[in-house]
């Protein structure tokens, strides 16, 4: 067998940034936008350029900024299928065949790997702490995940009972130093992607003097007896 | 102690220029075709430059036969037909590198192929869109549900 078919492929599909807003609330996970192949995501005042508000302002709506000829966003019924297209493969959106704009290495072409790959999504996000221990040390790469499939996930072997699953990757992640390194990676493959900003904690600063400092209004709040 | 080279070994290459790069893709196909002959299927990966014309040898048929060596129950030009759609899979990468990978993926199927390394199971694996009534996507968005795909 050749030695030179890694497992890559796919085509980068969606760029998700983040874009702090002062509405949102400190946990909520950042809005994901649609960029195209070559658009850089943009400054600030590009983003309030695209943003249309809702009536209530509840809600930011923005839209993509070019107008991208690679994009589309209906599942392709007509894509190529090789030997890994099962009855539990979903429909890619767009399968990556070097025709791209050369930013990106063509990987998902030479690597032999199924083409489903291209089909499904994948999540680039920080593990979380571990909420029962104060170390971080297992947050600070980046992970790349494959999203479960809807219908060969998992079920129950009928002989022992053991979980089965018809999904090759079930379990399976990448690690990654940095975010760039994943998008990269992801863009590369041809996988679509988005990206989960993670919940940094906000440390307050506290000082036991203040609960004795001078206000002039009665106090909201009484801290000392 | 000297290493004798396998049977169409080749050194590694790349190609300097686009019309390098057409010219092995010309020869790497030729060479596909001339291997299929009589029998079945030959599946190669050959890759395909953009803008390049297509080229079809006239006759001559050499020594090794894919269709014999793997018994396969199809004619040629199925065979044919399918070295030429795994050519065509790649007609549009514009970059040269990328070619460059292709044509060396190809040379090794080749050589796989034709030193008889594979087995049927690898050489199908080419023809599983034909052969698997399983391998397909469905045709639109209510047959893929209605099937319970993903």
């Amino acid at each position: 067998m050749s030695l030179f078919r890694p497992r890559s492929s796919l085509k980068l599909y969606k760029a998700a940034t983040s874009f702090p807003t002062a509405v949102a609330p400190a946990t909520s996970r950042c809005i994901s936008q649609i960029t195209s192949w070559w658009s850089k995501p943009g400054s600030e005042s590009d983003f309030a350029d695209r943003i249309q508000s809702t009536e209530d302002k509840s809600s930011l709506v923005s839209q993509e900024s070019t107008p991208d000829p690679f994009a589309t966003h209906q599942p392709d019924y007509s894509a190529r299928i090789d030997h890994g297209t099962s009855t539990f493969s979903p429909v890619p959106k767009r399968v990556m065949d070097g025709s791209e704009p050369e930013e990106n290495v063509a990987a998902a072409v030479l690597s032999g790997a199924p083409v489903d790959l291209q089909a499904r999504q994948v999540r680039i996000y920080r593990p979380a702490k571990t909420a029962t221990q104060s170390g971080t040390w297992h947050s600070h790469h980046w992970r790349m995940d494959w999203d479960i499939l809807q219908k060969g996930h998992r079920w129950e072997n009928p002989l022992m009972g053991w979980q089965s699953t018809g999904d090759s990757l079930q379990g399976t992640h990448l690690n990654f130093k940095t975010k760039e390194d994943a998008i990269l990676f992801a863009q590369k493959q041809g996988y679509e992607y988005f990206v989960q900003e993670p919940n940094e904690r906000r440390i307050v600063p506290k000082a036991y003097a203040n609960n004795f400092l001078h206000e002039p209004k009665p106090l909201k709040h009484i801290k000392t007896k | 102690m000297v290493i004798n080279p396998t049977y169409l070994a080749q050194t590694s290459r790349s190609s300097t220029n686009w019309q390098a790069a057409r010219r092995r893709v010309l020869k790497s196909y030729r060479a596909w075709l001339r291997a299929v002959r009589p029998s079945a299927l030959s599946p190669s990966s050959i890759k395909w430059p953009t803008r390049m014309l297509i080229v079809f040898p006239l006759g001559g048929t050499q020594a090794p036969e894919i269709q014999q060596m793997y018994s396969l129950n199809m004619p040629v030009s199925r065979i044919r037909t399918k070295v030429r759609s795994e050519f065509e899979k790649h007609r549009y990468v514009n970059q040269l590198d990328v070619v460059d990978v292709l044509l060396f993926q190809s040379h090794s199927e080749f050589q796989e192929t034709l030193n008889y390394w594979k087995q049927l199971a690898h050489v199908m694996k080419y023809f599983t869109a034909e052969e698997n009534p399983r391998a397909r996507l469905p045709k639109d968005f209510i047959s893929g549900f209605l099937e319970g795909r993903n």
